[in-house]
């Protein structure tokens, strides 16, 4: 046989020098040469002579993606896929927030309109484009110098979305009392306290704290219960599937227990996706560190990174390649997968599940996470399942969920997350079932916030039909 | 192999659907990998078939030698164009021999067209006649086209009632009483005029398209009324004053920008079309355009109808082959990692320069998936002509292929068994002038999707 | 006739346009007359350097020493016209070290600021430059807009009494007794704005005096007025990229050559250029190995520029003149300098002066050289005030505004439309509502287009050149239609059609050599756009085809059927799929 691949998928060294010295790349460079940016600047990686650095253009170290302008020719598929733009007039789309305002910047004046503080980072603009322009890396560093440098730190909004940004940390305070932190923020008055004051809207309810977080199961477990050097996977969990819903860690341990995988569960932070969409870039890139460190240590342990959360996943994937220069990012980002993808790939998914069935029928209203598309799985769950006997998977329609991660948790913006979220809540209602599925926490909080309905994640369902 | 299918369909366009849903008719298991969105959602919505034989020879010799700083274009450099065609079919003989048409044949042209009234049922129309029907777009002229939807249906050339045209302030696509005066200019059977209405205004100027569907599809409050009932009230004064001609009292059809809803089309026309007393219709405009967003999500649901598996956003780095020159899987980029897909056959219907099947640097124009030989001058300056709208070499380059789709070679060879090529990757047409975008992309489609479920 | 004028000023470049505001400002009645739009020659057709004088400091430092006189002096009366980009002369290794130190004395002999740096220091100010750049000169190098230069002066001069004619193509000089009385001039439309289909007039206007400052076509001229004038015209190409790669002039620090910098312009940079002697400034070949050499040349300098994108290529004519006698071969080596030829003294003509070769850095100093000599022709005493006095636009402005507060437009194209309109910004800016963006790329709101249509009639092209409209990524893809219908207000149809062809396949001009990459991608979508969705060159208002309506598609339901609520009659509204009809 003969092979031929292009250059984009040469190994990762080749991968980092075009990253820094094709202006062609989708990803420009992040930050070298130890200058602070927006993202926290690196220390000096090592460099092809040859190449450039299109670092430091602007004052104070920020990246300059002017570059990125080249690949748009102005067909506005980004702008009429933005489920922001659709219903809020005050957004100008992705177009101008991306390739037109960074072409428009100069060296001495490149303030950042303050509408990019609108942008949901729900990331739907990148697979529209079919000009591969870096459209939510444009996003996310317009949107991290407009919060380091123009947003009023003392405000409310910054110390609302720091706060909303940084879940992890309310998350691990809520779980030492997890049934008070529940009845607290759940807790009328405090409600309506925390939307008068900080603008995060009550009439959402806050999801439950786990008595026992994952991480406690797996530790009260005993940790992994196979060992297979040849076959391990590092389990990131995110925060959600530790505080909040350790049965999706649960299924996930035991449906790969049930293919024969060793289940790491390395020490790890927060992935991000939180913080880009806030601009606290600085913050994501602290916990980046952690999660390089050891995620690495366990590829190098010949393990790769297994996410249950499609958000997780994508800022595995994408962003952190994108946005930092991390020694090792690069591994990280293409030993990632999320779990059901994985699956697909390594094993023989489809063959286990053909004899597999359910005890009873249950119907699902499946919704693709808008995270989960740019790494084209928003038709694995319903292609999966679509064979296995006693499951009927309804797709709920292409709409974003409308909640975004912390977008739908500001008091400004809760009316539009709910128009947004408009047209999957008619779905759902008219799909057979009462049970929502989807992959991603936020969306499941919009979904059942929306409808009363229970709302499950596929690996729990893959769990259930292998009898794992 | 990781991923395996039966046919495997690169390319999430119309040409991509159309194969895989053909081939999947056919019994193959087929799946079908898209890099990014298509370009339908850039696209009007119309599906053209063929509307003009375009010159390919010029009416005079063109210069000799390199361009030159002369400041003006010579306008008699190319004749007219034949058309506007009332058959399409009739004129596939004129067109040039390595044209799709020619490859296919008119047959396939019409199964095509078949296929996709089928596929599209009640929400497009014009396949109850072979006629091109006349459509108004945004640009102010008629556009011939073989099907349209249900939107634009009330707005067809040749019925000849009555019509206005309306514009709003904030929307810089296209001025009412340009159109309208365009349309007269161009000689239409009906009584026409614009009008520039207040309803737009009540958005944001530079609101997106997609803002003012939304709230049209939602009925949302504008200012206290409900957003179909003032869209209805703006344009009810000019019903009858605008028109002033003849003794026209009051028009009989309104046409507005495409913008009337976009889950919701057919209640927001029917309640606007109640309040005025006379028919609605949309005029098809640029990107960003609705109709085409509203056909590829038809298009999208028809293919999971099919069972056809799809998954968007990862790119074809790369392929393997046999020894007997066969590819035997693609190789796809999961964020980083390349996963095998394995297939009996492959489809390649990844888009012309547009869809970006196409690349080019100073050096050439190539198919970066499978490498596949584009003809093309050696010369750089030989890909254009001075006229913009002239005979431009670059507008046909693409890939070869015989009467089967198979790619073919520098020397005219087939390059690869069990490959089948659809869509604007192919060359040979000129799909802008001609007005045949999507006809080249259902017939061919439709060819290759058929062609490679036989290989299985 | 009789209507005798002043002085006449031929040729609408920055020479003519700086004359004709000294003319007007010194109290002479003065007419300026132009073939196109205003900056139609050479000065439309530059690369923007408002030069330091570091070009000149080896060779010619005469002309260093007056260009960074009136460096300083424009950045004072012209500061919306002008960005203050620095410029760096740039060593590679390949390149001689002595004549680095050569340019470093000459600036430092012409008194140009001038700075040694290191090739890191050279990075840290300009980061895309490659990375064996050794070192560099700093010197106060700036960008000029020649448009918006030039329509300020004709502003000022119009502001003070004189009348200023574009599309007017002179077709004789009016000679009586041997002595030149004035010109006859053609007007495209009007005489006034050029509106398309609006007919044209000859007209004769009689002046005490003619200067001609038309550049490249002084010899035209001359012509004309039976004398000669050898004028050397040189093309030399113009690559234009489509972001900004550097944010300072970069020139190689080199003895003369091709593809020696790079110039910052606006939202794009402009790399230049070649030297070619031609023999027909209007007509002359614009070659594939110029647009190849500067990109090749250039990207050892940028390396990024190898894959950037391209928007077009576009060709200037220098107006080169040497005195007859001197015989230089190359033209590289002819004299930038400008001389005055008055024709009394030299061809027994009076009434006549020509001025040609010069810059457009030192364009005032000329006029104002040029102005006094008229004023002593006729015997007219009045002060020249024009390096103090600022241009209309330049007058005290910010351009660090709360644009959505003030004007409810977004921050970034506030502020490039400030930069454009300069003092003028609150005024345009603020004529309009709804103010909704008509050119994407660039910034360009209805408000400023409306005002260039207001100045310039139909003519597209002069809007363009005044606000950059259609300057952009898609070169008029997708906004030609846009601003055309911005003419529909005050204009008949067949103008709104002819004035949006005009502009389109100007567009295309350009383009023709920028036909790879990306902006190859652009062209077919554009063409697409264009061409299949809104018909434009199938459009039966333009071509001749005689068509039967009845022989087409009336729809399935006889005309003024049952679409009186939407719905086809007898079909259900569904697809068969989920959602019904859309």
């Amino acid at each position: 046989m003969t092979g031929h691949t292009t250059d984009e998928t040469d190994d990762a060294v080749q991968r980092d020098v075009e990253r820094t010295a094709s202006s062609d790349d989708e990803r420009s460079a992040a930050t070298d040469g130890g200058v602070e940016s927006a993202s926290g600047g690196a220390p000096a990686a090592e460099l092809d002579p040859d190449a450039y650095d299109p670092v430091d253009v602007f004052p104070g170290g920020d990246l300059d993606l002017r570059e990125g302008a080249d690949s748009c020719y102005k067909c506005t598929s980004c702008d009429t896929s933005c489920p922001v733009a659709e219903v809020d007039d005050e957004f100008p789309g992705p177009k101008f927030q991306g390739p037109e305002q960074w072409r428009l910047k100069r060296k001495e004046d490149h303030d950042i309109d303050e509408s990019i503080t609108s942008c949901s980072n729900c990331m739907r603009c990148d697979e529209a484009c079919p000009s591969s322009v870096p459209l939510s890396q444009m996003h996310n560093e317009a949107r991290g110098q407009f919060v380091e440098e123009q947003m009023e730190k003392l405000s409310v909004e910054y110390i609302r979305n720091r706060i909303l940004a940084n879940y992890r940390t309310s998350a691990r305070l809520a779980s030492l009392t997890p049934r008070l932190a529940t009845v607290a923020m759940n807790f009328g008055p405090i409600r309506v306290a925390m939307d008068k004051l900080l603008g995060i809207p009550s009439e959402r309810d806050f999801p439950e704290f786990a008595t026992t977080t994952f991480r406690e199961w797996w530790r009260d477990r005993g940790g992994a219960k196979v060992t297979n050097p040849e076959k391990r996977v590092a389990y990131f969990h995110g925060c959600y599937s530790n505080y909040n819903t350790p049965e999706v860690g649960k299924a996930m341990v035991r449906v790969y227990e049930h293919f024969g995988y060793e289940v790491l569960v390395p020490k790890q932070g927060c992935s991000g996706t939180p913080m880009f969409a806030n601009g606290m870039l600085k913050d994501a890139r602290r916990h980046a560190e952690t999660n390089v460190e050891h995620l690495v240590e366990a590829i190098d342990d010949g393990a790769d990174v297994i996410a249950s959360c499609t958000s997780c996943s994508l800022s595995l994937r994408q962003e952190y390649p994108e946005l930092f220069d991390i020694h090792g990012i690069d591994d990280l980002a293409e030993h990632t997968f999320e779990a059901l993808e994985y699956l697909r790939i390594h094993e023989d998914l489809r063959g286990a599940l053909e004899d597999a069935s359910l005890d009873a029928n249950q119907s699902f209203a499946y919704h693709a996470p808008c995270h989960a598309r740019n790494q084209g799985l928003e038709r694995q769950a319903v292609e999966t399942f679509r064979d296995v006997d006693g499951v009927t998977m309804e797709d709920v329609g292409d709409s974003c969920s409308g909640i975004s991660g912390t977008y739908g948790w500001k008091s400004e913006k809760y009316e539009k997350s709910m128009q947004i979220g408009d047209d999957m809540f008619d779905h759902m209602e008219d799909a057979e079932g009462d049970v929502g599925m989807t992959e991603c926490p936020t969306c499941a909080m919009q979904m059942e916030h929306g409808t009363g309905y229970e709302i499950r994640h596929p690996l729990q369902l893959l769990e259930e039909a292998l009898d794992a | 192999m990781a991923i395996d299918s039966d046919v495997l369909v690169v390319g999430g366009g119309l040409a991509g659907i159309t194969a895989a849903i053909s081939a999947a008719r056919e019994g193959a298991h087929v799946r079908l990998v898209s890099h990014k969105a298509s370009t339908l959602a850039q696209a009007s919505g119309l599906i053209d078939a063929l509307g003009y034989v375009p010159p390919t020879e010029p009416s005079k010799p063109l210069r000799e030698g390199p361009p030159t700083a002369g400041r003006n274009l010579d306008r008699d450099e190319w004749p007219d164009p034949d058309g506007p065609l009332a058959d399409p079919y009739d004129a596939i003989a004129s067109l040039p021999a390595d044209h799709p048409y020619r490859l296919v044949g008119g047959d396939a042209l019409r199964e095509g067209l078949a296929l996709f009234d089928e596929l599209t049922g009640a929400a497009y129309h014009g396949g109850h006649t072979d006629q091109n029907a006349l459509v108004p777009t945004f640009g102010g002229s008629l556009k011939p086209t073989a099907r349209y939807p249900t939107s634009a249906k009330a707005g067809l050339a040749s019925d000849d009632r009555s019509t206005l045209i309306v514009g709003f302030r904030s929307l810089t696509e296209y001025d009412a009483r340009a159109l309208a005066g365009r349309l007269d200019a161009g000689g239409v059977p009906f009584e026409v005029a614009g009008a520039e209405v207040e309803f737009a205004e009540a958005f944001r100027a530079d609101t997106k398209i997609t803002r003012i569907a939304k709230a049209l599809d939602r009925d949302e409050q504008i200012e206290g009324t409900p957003a179909r009932e003032a869209l209805a009230a703006a344009v009810k004064p000019h019903l009858t004053d605008a028109i002033d001609q003849g003794d026209v009292g009051r028009v009989d059809r309104v046409g507005f920008p495409a913008f009337l809803g976009d889950d919701e089309s057919t209640a927001v026309r029917a309640e606007l079309a109640d309040r005025l007393g006379a028919a609605v219709f949309e005029i098809p405009m640029g990107p960003p355009s609705l109709p085409g967003l509203r056909l590829e999500d038809l298009l999208y649901d028809a293919l999971a109808d099919a069972g056809v598996s799809f998954e968007t956003g990862m790119p074809v780095v790369g392929y393997e082959t046999d020894e007997d020159g066969s590819i035997d899987h693609l190789l796809i980029d999961r964020k980083g990692t390349e996963v095998p897909y394995g297939a009996e056959s492959i489809v390649l219907a990844t888009g012309g320069l547009v869809g970006k099947g196409l690349d080019s640097d100073r050096e050439g124009v190539t198919e970066p998936v499978l490498d596949l030989h584009v003809p093309q001058p050696s010369e750089r300056y030989e890909w254009f002509v001075d006229d913009a709208y002239g005979e431009q070499p670059y507008a046909r380059f693409g890939v070869a292929a015989d009467e089967r789709l198979r790619p073919l070679d520098q020397d005219g060879e087939v390059s690869h068994d069990n490959v089948r090529v659809a869509g604007a990757v192919l060359g040979g047409a000129d799909v802008a002038r001609e007005k045949s975008a999507s006809g080249v992309s259902l017939a061919t489609g439709l060819v290759a999707g058929r062609e490679a479920a036989m290989e299985v | 006739m009789d209507n005798q004028v002043d002085v006449v000023v031929i040729g609408g470049g920055s020479t003519g346009c700086g004359v004709i505001r000294d003319l007007a400002r010194r109290g002479l009645d003065a007419v300026l007359v132009e073939k196109g739009n205003l900056t139609h020659g050479t000065t439309g057709r530059m690369h923007g350097l408002l030069h330091s004088g570091g070009r000149y400091a080896v060779s010619d430092k005469k002309s260093a020493r007056e260009c960074i006189e009136e460096n300083r002096v424009l950045r004072d009366i012209a500061g919306h016209c002008v960005e203050e980009t620095g410029g760096l002369f740039v060593k590679r290794p390949e390149d001689s070290e002595e004549y680095f130190q050569e340019k470093l004395e000459g600036c430092r002999e012409c008194d140009i600021p001038a700075e040694v740096i290191d090739g890191e220091e050279a990075r840290r100010r300009e980061p895309y430059l490659a990375r064996d750049v050794e070192k560099a000169i700093a010197v106060p190098d700036g960008a000029v807009d020649p448009f918006r230069l030039c329509v300020a002066n004709a502003a000022d001069a119009r502001e003070h009494g004189a009348r200023v004619e574009t599309h007017a193509e002179v077709t004789d000089i009016l000679i009586e007794d041997d002595e030149v009385v004035g010109i006859e001039i053609e007007h495209d439309s009007g005489p006034g704005k050029r509106v398309h289909h609006e007919p044209g007039e000859t007209e004769a206007i009689y002046a005490k005096y003619v200067v001609n400052a038309t550049g490249a076509w002084a010899g035209q001229i001359g012509e004309m007025a039976g004398v000669d004038v050898e004028v050397r015209p040189s093309k030399g190409v113009m690559t234009v990229m489509n972001t900004r790669q550097v944010d300072t002039v970069v020139n190689r620090c080199r003895p003369k050559g091709d593809a020696d910098i790079v110039v910052p312009h606006e939202t794009a940079c402009i790399l230049g250029t070649t030297d070619k002697e031609v023999g027909d400034p209007e007509d002359y070949p614009e070659e594939e190995w110029e647009v190849d050499l500067m990109i090749e040349t250039l990207s050892e300098l940028i390396p990024a520029l190898k894959d950037a994108r391209t928007l077009r290529s576009f060709w200037g004519v220098r107006p080169l003149y040497e005195p007859p006698g001197t015989g230089t071969d190359d033209p590289t080596d002819i004299t930038r300098d400008y001389f005055l030829l008055d024709h009394d003294v030299r061809d027994d003509l009076p009434g006549m002066t020509s001025i040609v070769g010069g810059k457009l850095t030192t364009y005032r100093m000329m006029a104002e050289s040029i102005t006094d000599h008229v004023c002593e022709k006729l015997d007219h005493e009045a002060e020249c005030d024009t390096a103090e006095a600022p241009l209309p636009g330049s007058e005290d402005f910010s351009v660090l505004r709360d644009y959505m507060e003030e004007f409810g437009i977004r921050s970034p194209i506030g502020r490039r439309s400030a930069q454009r309109l300069g003092s003028r910004a609150d005024e345009v800016l603020s004529s309009v509502d709804p103010n909704p963006v008509v050119c994407e790329c660039e910034g360009v709101t209805r408000a400023e287009v409306r005002d260039g249509i207001e100045q310039a009639g139909s003519d597209l092209n002069a809007v363009r050149l005044r606000t950059r409209a259609s300057m952009g990524n898609c070169q008029g893809g997708f906004c030609t239609h846009r601003i055309a219908s911005e003419l529909a207000q005050e204009y008949p149809e067949p103008v709104v059609r002819d004035a949006e062809d005009e502009l389109f396949q100007e567009r295309w001009k350009g383009q023709r050599h920028a036909l790879w990459g990306r902006q190859l991608s652009q062209a077919m979508l554009n063409r697409m756009l264009h061409a299949t969705t809104m018909n434009r060159d199938g459009d039966l208002a333009s071509i001749d085809a005689d068509v039967d309506f009845g022989a087409f598609d009336a729809g399935e339901t006889p005309a003024g059927g049952s679409d009186v609520g939407g719905s086809p009659t007898g079909v259900t509204a569904t697809d068969g799929g989920r959602d019904g009809d859309r």
